[in-house]
């Protein structure tokens, strides 16, 4: 799907915890996350927490859409 | 460490008064075993039924099968750390009743349970339509939670199938096999020429019932540690899985690896073969990257110039493979690989969810997503109505005469990755 809609013209940026995998189907952006079961929380932490997890993932993703980048880069932070 | 297997085998399955072995057939007092199983309070009620081969019968949704065995000289039980005490288990002398196993039936998770034939198109598919099987249909107590009840059957199956070994206790085998593997140490000196080759078994560890047991410990808690290959045959490794019924592996997988006995049938001659690294598949990334490091580590430690790795499992548990088979490879150390394919129905689609150029010697167990038709059965264990919500069925699979169009994935055992099936498209 990464692939398909980045061939329409569109930037894409994957979020997924298993980020070799991302990177052998040839996502460009990836931004890696939690854990396969709950990529973007952690059933271990309160609401709250959770909530500012999912906050900074979302920027970074943001973030990572508006970066130009020249080959598959994972943005780590 | 040295281990004996007495096989008597058994080549039919009966009710009777007592329970007992006699001239290959096991006969077994169905109210002393439902009286076992609901010694646990989880158990609403049990069915006990018989599934011999060649019976027009279906057993679904299967959670795991289990091969009776006792341990008769030597530390240790079987299923160390599960149901007997924890104490390094894999010598001495173990008798099997070849031919025959415990079955255990529930609708845990629905469809992540699988189908077992004793006849037609699905018996070729399964190893478990060969023998005559014990099969238990446990209903849980009202409001018990999935965890609970998979580890209630999880028990029950092994409560049981150790119940059956304990009748072989004092029976004379129709054969025997020794395995003995060597100290480090000693395998050096005694086959200097030898290849020195281990096996990497990789245990389903991703959670939510996914989950398998090593000595009683959750597999995705432990670091990646060896064990001796005769351990494994006296039950140190069991299947708490709830996942697609194709490649995951039973106890009964477990305790009969088809890659440790080839490696032992070759150790000595062809190669040297050092023991068993077990390795896990858990859901968190850190967690692949240092299981696998320590997968490379220890076959690094021990010298070795190849390693057999075998998969469980399909999806994130593809990376797991990869990354071992790669980091061992940049050790300088050989590596083949042991998995199976969801290549579409059509077969044409990428096998495997990760690759690399290091996985150049693969072998698989056959195409998980290849569409099947079950022909509808005399009778039915368990209960028909999941057909269309297992993984591989789909809407429609459950035709209103009892026949399954379904995929591969559906059959317990279709297309393990230890490479135990016989089917091959040569």
């Amino acid at each position: 799907m990464v692939k398909e809609i980045e061939r329409a013209g569109i930037p894409v940026v994957h979020m997924c915890t298993v980020v070799p995998i991302s990177l052998t189907v040839g996502a460009n952006r990836i931004v890696p996350t939690i854990a396969i079961p709950h990529p973007l929380g952690n059933p271990a932490l309160t609401m709250e927490e959770e909530k500012d997890i999912r906050r900074n993932l979302v920027a970074r993703a943001l973030r990572a859409l508006e970066t130009e980048v020249t080959e598959q880069t994972v943005f780590e932070k | 460490m040295k281990l004996e297997l007495g096989y008597i085998y058994i080549k039919d399955i009966q009710f009777a008064e007592k329970s007992k072995v006699e001239n290959g057939t096991l006969y077994v007092n169905k109210e002393e075993i439902k009286a076992l199983v609901m010694e646990d309070q989880n158990f609403k009620s049990v069915e006990v039924e018989l599934a011999k081969p060649g019976d027009s019968t279906r057993i679904m949704p299967v959670k795991d099968v289990i091969e009776p065995r006792v341990k008769v000289e030597g530390p240790g039980g079987i299923f160390p750390g599960m149901v007997s005490k924890v104490q390094t288990v894999g010598s001495g002398k173990t008798h099997v009743l070849k031919g025959a196993a415990v079955i255990t039936t529930g609708k845990i998770v629905g469809f992540q349970e699988g189908i077992i034939d004793m006849t037609g198109t699905g018996a070729e598919y399964t190893p478990f339509s060969k023998l005559n099987n014990l099969v238990l249909v446990c209903q849980p107590v009202e409001g018990l939670k999935q965890h609970e009840h998979e580890k209630a059957l999880r028990f029950a199956g092994y409560k049981i199938a150790i119940h059956l070994g304990e009748l072989a206790r004092t029976l004379v085998p129709d054969e025997s096999e020794v395995f003995e593997t060597p100290t480090v140490k000693e395998g050096f000196k005694l086959y200097p020429e030898l290849p020195r080759v281990a096996y990497v078994l990789m245990l389903q560890s991703q959670g939510l019932m996914h989950d398998t047991y090593v000595y009683g410990v959750d597999a995705k808690q432990s670091l990646t540690t060896m064990l001796y290959p005769t351990e494994i045959m006296d039950g140190a490794i069991v299947s708490g899985n709830c996942v697609s019924a194709c490649d995951k592996n039973t106890t009964y997988h477990h305790i009969n690896n088809p890659v440790i006995h080839d490696l032992f049938s070759e150790h000595g001659k062809t190669l040297n073969f050092v023991g068993v690294i077990i390795t896990n598949e858990n859901v968190y990334l850190a967690d692949k990257e240092r299981s696998s490091d320590w997968s490379a580590k220890l076959a690094e430690f021990l010298g070795l110039d190849g390693v057999i790795i075998s998969q469980e499992g399909f999806g994130n548990p593809d990376t797991d493979l990869i990354m071992n088979c790669k980091k061992i490879e940049a050790k300088g150390i050989k590596t083949v690989i042991i998995t199976d394919e969801y290549a579409g129905r059509d077969g044409s689609s990428q096998s495997l969810a990760d690759a690399d150029v290091s996985a150049n010697a693969v072998v698989t167990g056959g195409n998980a997503n290849e569409v099947i038709n079950l022909p509808a059965l005399e009778k039915v264990i368990g209960y028909t109505s999941v057909a269309d919500i297992i993984a591989g069925g789909f809407s429609g699979s459950l035709h209103e005469d009892g026949s399954i169009t379904a995929e591969l994935q559906v059959i317990t055992g279709a297309t393990n990755e230890m490479g135990f099936n016989k089917l091959s498209a040569r």
